[in-house]
């Protein structure tokens, strides 16, 4: 079975008033079916571009996609034309946000927000809505190849609706039914009073649950969640996540998880991509990644956590800071503050993701530093 | 209030009655909470059932009974006689009595009678010429705000927008609105025509930049991430939370029209002179301020009473409106924020 998502050399421009920011260079890698894969870095290192240019929700301008592909089921969501985009939305791509407090609609209660999720889906699926399908093998008996642009065509072509669906679409009473049940499902007490509240009557992490329900009540093949536990405090956070870990075996469904946290990405995902500046700069499995990092940036973020057995001086830290994303260093984005790097890492610009060489045969462990062999030596 | 509902044989009547006195009482409650907003709507509500009561009363008294039966105590263009002075001068600018509350003009028409006559008119002009200003204006600001990035059809279509608007903005609206009444000729349609015109632009700017300002919070980008077709986003999402501001700002703008078109009427090319209407009324009397100074203050006291009712009642509509105050307002006790601490959600 092929991925279900393949980010391939993926490049975003934020063209601001100051200058262009490249605020995602070259971004590659690929999330099979049934797997979580978690990306982590520090603020500003282009995460949340990443997960909001896949389902292409960021605001162009300011930003612009440069170049890349987003290959989702063996279609490249970028050549979709943008009015198309919804129908790939929801169903297919789910989203959860990092401020569970402003992404629920202040003016209307769960239950419509919640209903108005489900509702989509059933009209998906009854195909009174046009939806997103996944392009079938093409039929050679029936003549010659299809072009490209006509696959694609076919492949957001709307199923006819049948006659006997209602002009109003689904029966609210089944709606509402449908919503108490995921309501349930995220671990929600009394779900009948919490459908008629609004959002400013909830609490965050009830918010965050809310959301999450949304997004399952979708059913998407890839759920996207953009940092969903940081805007909520510790025990909270400890919940949701336990919540999400829980919902990860009943509801089957490949998930991206962007967090800036390693525990929480080690605790959640089967592999990782690190990043820093914009661009990718190690992958791997996570206890590979985690075990014996490939780059000296990962070595260092693993370094700064603070470890609750040892005691006294103060927390380690790297010198530096992120570089400029509008005036990047020539070489390697992160030679200014590696302990490893020489002449050759200031002026090249580094390589690809490549396979570290201490991985096991057959890892996907890959790591974009040339010297990746010499990382364990670091303190 | 579930237990009281359910199973108790109530029939379809029954229930809709209780739903709509529990709603009424919660209205009430809000009102309450804020006297000025309750003057308000006492005003209005006072108001309009006069207006009706103006329009409708005679025709249907006229059917039922066989002579109609009117709230306008007088023909408002009937010569009332006329007092005569010692020495045979005639005094027809009565001050107000029992007889004419409001006074008489100087050829001996009742004061009241005319302002109240006046009444209907002048509240449908309000509402029609607003409403018409808050249908055009709401349409075009929200494909203004929505579709605005540059280089698309959408961001062409924008642009034209508002720089139509802009021309509008750049006259004074008044002035405008004077030279297309002016062009058009005297009378009530005209007039209308020449506000309504003018009065748009305002709407389209004000609705266009609370579009900016919601669009891109994370509430529309979470709806568009759930598959949310774009026109269900304008519709629904964006234009549900931009709703408050514009009611508001549409019942104050009642008051607003009112004044204009009574300025218009001022001036000499609103209404013809047999109509009555507040602002050709003070027009009208102007010469007789310091003589007969009732005969001004009538229409005046009118015109300020109708657009202080408005003024009050769009104040307190902000608060009803937002989900947050109207239920802080209805159950202090509910807005602590604790999902189980509030037991007024569950209807609906």
């Amino acid at each position: 079975m092929g991925p279900l998502l393949h980010v391939d050399h993926l490049s975003v421009d934020y063209e601001v008033g100051a200058g262009t920011f490249h605020a995602l260079r070259d971004v590659s890698f690929e999330l099979t079916p049934g797997r979580v894969v978690g990306i982590v870095g520090e603020t500003g290192c282009g995460k949340s571009t990443l997960a909001h240019a896949i389902p292409r929700l960021l605001p162009e301008p300011p930003a612009r996609i440069r170049s890349g592909r987003v290959v989702f089921q063996d279609t490249d969501l970028l050549a979709v034309p943008k009015w198309k985009m919804p129908m790939v939305r929801g169903t297919s791509i789910g989203m959860i946000f990092q401020e569970p407090i402003n992404s629920l609609n202040p003016a209307f209660r769960v239950y419509d927000q919640l209903t108005e999720a489900v509702r989509i889906r059933r009209l998906r699926e009854a195909g009174l809505a046009p939806s997103f399908q996944a392009p079938q093998p093409h039929d050679y008996s029936k003549g010659a190849q299809v072009k490209g642009s006509d696959a694609l065509a076919r492949t957001l072509t709307p199923a006819p609706p049948p006659r006997s669906f209602g002009r109003k679409g689904p029966d609210p009473e089944e709606l509402r039914k449908e919503a108490l049940e995921y309501l349930r499902l995220v671990r929600i007490n009394d779900p009948e009073t919490i459908l008629g509240l609004y959002p400013h009557e909830l609490s965050g992490g009830m918010r965050q649950r809310i959301m999450i329900a949304m997004a399952l009540s979708e059913k998407p093949s890839l759920l996207i969640a953009d940092e969903p536990t940081s805007a909520l405090d510790i025990t909270i956070q400890a919940q949701v996540l336990t919540l999400m870990k829980e919902l990860m075996d009943e509801v089957q469904t490949s998930i991206l998880f962007i967090s800036h946290d390693l525990g929480v990405i080690a605790e959640m995902a089967d592999e990782v991509g690190v990043m820093y500046a914009g661009s990718l700069v190690e992958f791997g499995p996570v206890d590979q990644v985690f075990e014996s990092p490939g780059h000296p940036y990962t070595k260092a973020l693993l370094h700064s956590v603070p470890n609750r057995y040892k005691d006294g001086g103060p927390l380690p830290s790297l010198p530096g800071s992120v570089p400029n994303l509008s005036r990047l260093p020539a070489g390697c984005t992160f030679a200014p503050r590696c302990a490893l790097a020489r002449e050759k890492c200031r002026a090249d610009p580094g390589p690809a993701l490549e396979p570290v060489p201490a991985a096991p045969a057959g890892s996907s462990h890959r790591s974009a530093c040339f010297f990746a062999s010499e990382v364990p030596t670091l303190p | 209030m579930a237990a009281r509902g359910v199973g108790t044989g109530e029939s379809r009547l029954q229930r809709r009655f209780r739903a709509s006195w529990q709603a009424s009482r919660g209205l009430y409650r809000v009102l309450r909470a804020n006297p000025l907003t309750l003057v308000g709507f006492i005003l209005v509500v006072v108001i309009v059932l006069i207006a009706f009561l103006v329009v409708v009363l005679p025709p249907v008294t006229g059917f039922l009974l066989g002579h109609p039966v009117s709230i306008v105590p007088h023909d408002p263009n009937a010569l009332l006689p006329c007092a005569v002075l010692p020495g045979n001068v005639t005094q027809c600018a009565q001050p107000p009595s029992v007889q004419n509350w409001f006074g008489t003009d100087n050829v001996g028409r009742d004061m009241f009678s005319q302002v109240l006559a006046a009444l209907p008119l002048d509240l449908v002009i309000g509402f029609s010429v607003a409403g018409f200003a808050l249908l055009v204006g709401t349409g075009l600001g929200l494909v203004a705000g929505f579709w605005d990035t540059p280089g698309t059809i959408g961001g062409a279509v924008s642009l034209t927008i508002m720089r139509v608007t802009d021309i509008f903005l750049a006259f004074p609206s008044l002035v405008l609105a004077l030279a297309i009444a002016a062009s058009l000729g005297r009378g009530t349609g005209p007039a209308m025509l020449a506000i309504m015109v003018t009065w748009w632009p305002f709407y389209v700017r004000l609705v266009r930049g609370e579009v900016l300002a919601v669009k891109h919070l994370p509430y529309v980008t979470a709806a568009k991430a759930a598959g949310v077709s774009a026109w269900q986003i304008l519709f629904r999402h964006v234009l549900r939370n931009i709703l408050d501001p514009l009611i508001v700002y549409y019942t104050l703008d009642v008051g607003t029209v009112i004044v204009t078109f009574s300025t218009i009427s001022f001036i000499g090319i609103g209404v013809p002179a047999t109509v009555p209407e507040w602002g050709s009324m003070v027009e009208r009397y102007e010469r007789l301020l310091l003589t007969a100074p009732w005969t001004v203050l009538a229409p005046g006291a009118a015109i300020f009473v109708t657009v202080l009712a408005f003024s009050l009642l769009g104040d307190g509509l902000r608060d009803v409106l937002d989900p947050r105050s109207r239920r802080a307002l209805v159950q202090p006790a509910a807005a602590s924020g604790l999902p189980g601490g509030s037991k007024s959600g569950t209807e609906g």
